[in-house]
């Protein structure tokens, strides 16, 4: 039972640096890109400084100028998400063709034993392709998803291309503070 | 602060200013965090070691159940608090209160355990898991 489960963190490892190294050949090397990333983490913790230092003034000035600020963080915000687009699309159609590749070798196994019985909405995930109705049953898809969700965001973190705290937590880009996280 | 903008040194591990192990040193002794990013990069990365090691503990004993899942978030959110507010005396509100701290990296943490945990626990228990589930199957 072992080598299915380790078969697939193995696999959801492979995609996670196939991905990012994707998104650095489209995107992540691009001069446009780490001009906006650096404009926008500028701009984030000039903001958030601002912001600390004024608290809630009355002030009009000062207000407008935050306003101003938040504006083009806002716009930045935008582009850098427009450029990442690209690769999105490309990381997507890369990964659905594997997702059902994979699908269909896993189709109807149960790779793994779950300790506890998942809530009915996500019964759907991890009960997948399976037959029978013992929930506690894990198909491919769901342990796939958690690796990804574990192994992804920390390859990214390792490698810097996570956003930045202050950029996550002033400015929501097009997609949200962090486009194609759980892709 | 604002002048480094070296954004792809300042969120990974290897930081501009302090090396890795200087960090780990300052991490398990008490001590200042002028650098706000560096504390929650040090909460992030122990958290999901923890994360790890609670799943492969889960899966060896094993625990079972909703149990599992509630023990693992309460331990694993206490001991973040504990660490951050009781032991290196940080002031929560600087990160904009204590949730700010015990939700860095709570998600993916929580995503490995469940990865560990049903690793170890599919991997160490089949056969007795099969076994039982064939006896309430028969029954």
């Amino acid at each position: 039972m072992w080598s299915d489960t380790i078969l697939i963190v193995f696999i959801s490892v492979c995609t996670a640096f196939l991905g990012e190294g994707l998104t650095w050949v489209l995107v992540y090397r691009t001069e446009k890109y780490q001009k906006l990333k650096t404009e926008v983490e500028k701009q984030s913790k000039k903001l958030e400084r601002r912001k600390e230092i004024h608290g809630d003034s009355l002030d009009k000035s000062v207000k407008k100028k935050i306003e101003r600020d938040e504006e083009k963080l806002k716009n930045n915000n935008r582009d850098l998400s427009l450029v990442k687009m690209k690769s999105m699309f490309a990381t997507g159609f890369a990964f659905t063709a594997l997702l059902s590749m994979f699908n269909s070798i896993f189709d109807g196994r149960v790779v793994a034993q779950l300790p506890f019985t998942p809530i009915s909405w996500i019964q759907g995930l991890s009960h997948r392709n399976l037959t029978g109705d013992d929930y506690t049953d894990c198909s491919f898809i769901f342990l796939y998803i958690l690796c990804t969700m574990s192994i992804r965001q920390n390859i990214q973190k390792l490698l810097g291309f996570a956003p930045s705290r202050a950029a996550s937590k002033q400015g929501v880009g097009l997609f949200g503070p962090a486009p194609g996280q759980f892709k | 602060m604002a002048t480094r903008t070296n954004t792809i040194e300042r969120n990974g591990t290897v930081k501009s200013s302090s090396t890795l192990r200087e960090i780990c040193a300052r991490a398990i002794t008490k001590s200042e965090w002028p650098d706000k990013d560096e504390f929650l990069d040090v909460i992030y990365w122990s958290r999901q070691v923890f994360g790890i090691i609670l799943g492969i503990i889960w899966g060896i004993f094993p625990l079972k159940g909703f149990l599992g899942l509630v023990l693992f978030a309460a331990i694993s959110c206490g001991i973040v608090y504990l660490y951050a507010i009781n032991f290196q005396n940080v002031d929560e509100d600087a990160y904009g209160g204590a949730w700010e701290l015990i939700k860095e990296g709570f998600m993916t943490s929580f995503a490995g355990f469940l990865v560990t945990w049903i690793i170890f626990y599919t991997g160490l228990h089949y056969e007795s898991i099969i076994a039982s589930k064939t006896v309430s199957a028969s029954s």
